[in-house]
């Protein structure tokens, strides 16, 4: 259940990422309806958890609120990726170790090193 | 006696045995091997500093007899005839020693698991909420443009691949790090990296944990390079890690060097011969008698000596 939910926080946060204006739950279930049978409280429970983890804005519009999330998904991801790996002093967390980068000089030895063994092309 | 042998050899575990191991010109041959000798080196190292403070601690009056005594001791203890008050206070502080420094490792390596665990948990919402499954590749595949490919290990491992690293890498050279990845995840290499990095900052001077720490993060890449290069042609992954590697740097990474990129390019180009039958076999008796050294050091004499003692009475009987 809890798997569930959690995946229908990302289809509902990928919505409202694709919509580029702020909805109302109304407007994003009748959305998610034309893929599978889902009831009002549900979505509005996901929705206000979403408000809830600083991922939504809303404001009161008539009876109901209107979302719109806080900043784009590009934006998010990046932010999110900053945090996780920028702290890869903890290696034990997240294993990431393409995060090296060559410098000039290491490049050019590499590429001396790559003259003997031509690298197959993307064609490949 | 005994004490004195074992700190002299915590001395040489701390000082010189690093230096010895960091020279070993084999590791890179045999990197799996490599980390446990690290780890052995470790433990011998906190094993040993340990007893040592252990033995100068349980009351002896003649040297090997240290189980003898201890024995005694624990059943002295049972009778409730152990008097606390028999312990000189040097004797107590000995095993306070002992303990601070089981404690200390301990909580060391406890304190960067939890971190690690939490970090992971949030990366892992993170990563359903961002993320899609491609059951294809085995893989989530993440919306990001910086080409980067890693692994989230635990008990719902993952591994993670962007989409600017699937645009600028071929399908082969996908599956080669894709595999490295799942080396990395299979030889729970996230614990072995959580010991050498709670080690080190539980004793943050000695050169020996601050060593094996490096190394280890250096030998793990090694070991998940040939677990990999057992599916996967050797030049797939080269090239894959010259892709990643001169790509743009992520804003966020501290300008870090390739030099480990560099030496496992290098290595996946010119494979270097295993080690021999013969090689590895000293290699695994070096890590058993780290392992088992302290302990034995501490305890034959002790044996030797119950053995002597009440053999002689068996002999009576």
């Amino acid at each position: 259940m809890v798997r569930a939910l959690g995946d229908l926080e990302s289809t509902i946060m990928d919505r409202l990422w694709s919509y580029h204006r702020p909805s109302s739950v109304r407007h994003v279930l009748e959305d998610l309806r034309r893929d599978r049978e889902i009831a009002y409280t549900t979505v509005m429970t996901v929705m206000d958890k979403l408000y809830k983890k600083g991922l939504l804005r809303r404001q009161p519009q008539g009876k109901a609120y209107i979302y719109e999330p806080l900043i784009t998904k590009e934006a998010y991801t990046a932010q999110q990726m900053r945090e996780s790996l920028a702290r890869s002093g903890n290696q034990a967390a997240t294993l990431a170790h393409f995060l090296e980068r060559l410098n000039p000089e290491e490049s050019k030895a590499l590429a001396a090193a790559l003259q003997v063994f031509p690298l197959p092309g993307r064609e490949s | 006696m005994i004490a004195a042998a074992l700190a002299a050899y915590a001395v040489f575990a701390t000082t010189l045995l690093p230096r010895l191991l960091v020279r070993a010109q084999w590791s890179d041959r045999a990197p799996r091997l490599a980390i446990s000798l690290w780890l052995a080196a470790c433990g011998s190292a906190i094993a040993s500093a340990s007893l040592a403070a252990v033995a100068t601690a349980v009351p002896t009056d003649t040297i090997g007899h240290e189980l003898a005594g201890l024995i005694e001791a624990c059943f002295a203890m049972l009778d409730n005839e152990f008097d606390p008050a028999a312990m000189s206070i040097g004797g107590w502080l000995a095993l306070l020693a002992a303990a601070l420094i089981v404690i200390r490792a301990a909580s060391g390596v406890g304190t960067v698991l939890i971190a690690a665990h939490r970090e992971r948990r949030r990366h892992a919402a993170m990563l359903r909420l961002l993320g899609r499954r491609d059951s294809e590749l085995g893989a989530i595949v993440l919306d990001y443009d910086e080409p980067l490919v890693y692994c989230l290990p635990g008990r719902h491992a993952k591994k993670v691949i962007t989409t600017a690293a699937l645009r600028s890498l071929a399908p082969a050279y996908v599956a080669a790090v894709l595999a490295h990845e799942q080396a990395h995840l299979r030889g729970r290499h996230h614990l072995v990296l959580a010991v050498a990095e709670g080690l080190s900052r539980a004793f943050p001077r000695l050169s020996l944990f601050a060593k094996a720490k490096k190394e280890i993060i250096r030998l793990v890449e090694l070991h998940a390079d040939d677990v990999a290069a057992r599916h996967h042609p050797r030049i797939h992954i080269a090239a894959a890690l010259v892709s990643l590697a001169t790509s743009r740097a992520p804003a966020f990474v501290l300008g870090a060097g390739g030099e480990t990129a560099l030496a496992r390019i290098r290595r996946m180009l010119h494979p270097a011969t295993p080690l021999r039958r013969r090689e590895k076999l000293t290699g695994m008796a070096a890590v058993g008698m780290l392992l088992v050294g302290p302990a034995a050091v501490a305890l034959l004499p002790g044996l030797s000596a119950l053995v002597a003692h009440h053999c002689h009475n068996l002999f009576l009987l």
